[in-house]
């Protein structure tokens, strides 16, 4: 069972309309929903951090509320709606290319072709860019370059390391800029990809996803 | 002579620079394999953004003269509509790839140009195999190796079907086996395309085999062109250019000087040992 990814992004936009909505029994639901569906898709020790790591976070969240005076069951609903929200987005990456996304937002939700391509870009870049990090570390290291000393005396030698590190940045920026000149990069780029069809599947999570988002409506109707 | 590139009387200089080319003119011969080389900041990048329109169309800048390729003027082109004839690849052609993995990156410059989809796959699938990439499409970027993924630029290059394709320093950042399989590999691809290329290589050796002709510049001006041949001891003259030339063509050029003989265009040292022992030198001595 494959989603589009247009599918997705609805989904994840409904959901975190939904945790403000939809009781805490619904949201509560929608969270073991996703964390079933996140360890059927991987059940990775890297999908475990992620997991974890937003469930610790989620804790943080939780306390600091606390701390500034909420009750706690709101503190805790607080949490539980943040960490669906992030669990939402965190599915839709799992699951959906992000140049599709890419495409699914320039063609449906006509996103300007050049934000969608820095959605890609970025992932793309990554790598590189912490490949440099170490490259420019190790050359200023045997500069003299050293990250002893108390924390002011650490971070103003750390110029030295962010300075080569923009150039290069901004270097590899200009580069990816020409290059997509060379080849014919706009409008047609994301218009000419393959299409990606919708099934029955898209159809059918549409439907539930509009049921579900007039829900207020419907306990009003039925409650009436 | 067939030109697949003329450029007459072409001055430029970028927006904040003194002229960086001047008085430039030449020609290049459809099917050849023009190595051009010079010192460093000499223009020889500026040149090959010229023939390929990015210079001063994308750049901006003065320029006078005119570039024509295939015939046609660069004047008023877009840099892409050019490049769908005259590819380029550049120094940095890690920040070139654009793609997150190989097949979008094969077929990003067809299915830009309104190619149909089922074209810009087999043309992608055809590429990736030319380069010795078969069967790689879904690879991500960063499960290729340096080489393969200088081989991937390569590769989006030829999906085009360019008439003349240019690469600026494109082994710098690899070791001799991997330079040395690169320019094998460009070597076939002219002997089965028939596709001109003009390169830009510090490192001659690699490209004693396949090499046409020879362009060296200096301080933005051409200091000799023509077949190999003939600019060899031109170039050997000059000795600012000298060091640039590789060794076994240093050696020619020395002994014709000495001996007053002529020698062939060494393509390799077997070659060279062969005449040599064939002309009677080293009789005597022991190999
Ligand atoms: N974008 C630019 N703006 C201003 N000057 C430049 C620019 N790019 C290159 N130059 C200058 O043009 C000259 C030739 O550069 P280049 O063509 O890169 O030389 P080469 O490739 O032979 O090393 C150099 O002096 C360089 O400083
Ligand atoms: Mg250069």
């Amino acid at each position: 069972m494959k989603l589009n990814a247009f599918t997705w992004i609805i989904v994840t936009l409904a959901v975190t309309a939904w945790v403000f909505i939809l009781p805490l029994e619904a949201v509560a639901t929608i969270l073991v929903l996703q964390l079933v569906l996140l360890l059927y898709i991987k059940r990775s020790k890297t999908m475990l951090a992620a997991i974890g790591g937003l469930g610790v976070f989620t804790g943080m969240m939780i306390l600091l509320q606390l701390l500034f005076g909420s009750p706690l069951d709101v503190s805790l609903f607080g949490g539980l709606r943040m960490l669906v929200m992030t669990l939402a987005f965190l599915c839709m990456l799992a699951t959906t290319r992000i140049q599709s996304i890419a495409k699914a937002l320039v063609d449906r939700f006509h996103l300007p072709v050049e934000y969608a391509f820095m959605l890609t870009a970025a992932l793309r870049f990554v790598p590189n860019f912490l490949e440099d990090s170490t490259i420019t570390l190790d050359a200023q290291s045997c500069r003299g370059y050293s990250n002893r000393g108390n924390a002011i005396k650490r971070l103003l030698s750390y110029v030295v390391v962010i300075r080569p590190l923009v150039m290069r940045a901004v270097a590899k920026s200009e580069t990816l800029a020409l290059s997509m000149e060379l080849r014919g990069f706009g409008a047609n780029t994301y218009k000419n990809m393959p299409k990606e069809p919708f099934t029955l599947v898209d159809f059918v999570v549409l439907a539930i996803v509009i049921v579900l988002s007039t829900y207020p409506f419907w306990k009003k109707l039925i409650g009436a | 002579m067939n030109s697949v590139v003329s450029v007459t009387d072409f001055y430029f200089k970028y927006l904040r620079s003194d002229l960086v080319l001047k008085n430039i003119n030449l020609e290049i011969e459809k099917g050849s394999f023009t190595v051009i080389i010079g010192p460093s900041g000499a223009g020889k990048t500026t040149l090959c953004k010229a023939i390929t329109g990015i210079v001063p169309y994308y750049t901006g800048g003065d320029y006078a003269g005119d570039i024509k390729v295939l015939g046609e003027t660069t004047k008023g082109k877009k840099v892409s509509d050019l490049a769908m004839k005259v590819g380029l690849m550049l120094e940095d052609y890690e920040s070139q790839l654009v793609s997150l993995t190989a097949g979008e990156e094969v077929a990003f410059s067809l299915l830009n140009h309104g190619f149909p989809p089922e074209e810009a796959e087999e043309r992608t699938r055809k590429a990736l195999e030319d380069v010795g990439l078969p069967g790689r499409e879904s690879y991500q970027l960063d499960e290729l190796s340096g080489g393969q993924r200088q081989r991937l630029a390569l590769a989006s290059l030829l999906a085009v079907h360019p008439e003349i394709i240019v690469l600026d320093e494109p082994v710098s950042a690899m070791d001799p086996d991997g330079g040395e399989s690169l320019y094998k590999l460009l070597g076939k691809i002219r002997e089965e395309y028939g596709t001109t290329f003009i390169v830009v290589e510090h490192r001659v050796e690699f490209v004693l085999p396949y090499a046409t002709n020879l362009l060296a510049i200096k301080n933005g001006e051409v200091a000799a062109q023509g077949r190999c041949e003939d600019v060899i001891p031109r170039v050997y003259e000059d000795t600012d250019l000298r060091p640039l030339l590789p060794d076994l063509w240093q050696i020619k050029c020395n002994l014709e000087k000495k001996t007053a003989q002529k020698f062939a265009l060494w393509k390799s040292e077997k070659e060279a040992v062969a005449e040599l022992q064939a002309k009677g030198f080293g009789r005597g001595v022991r190999a």
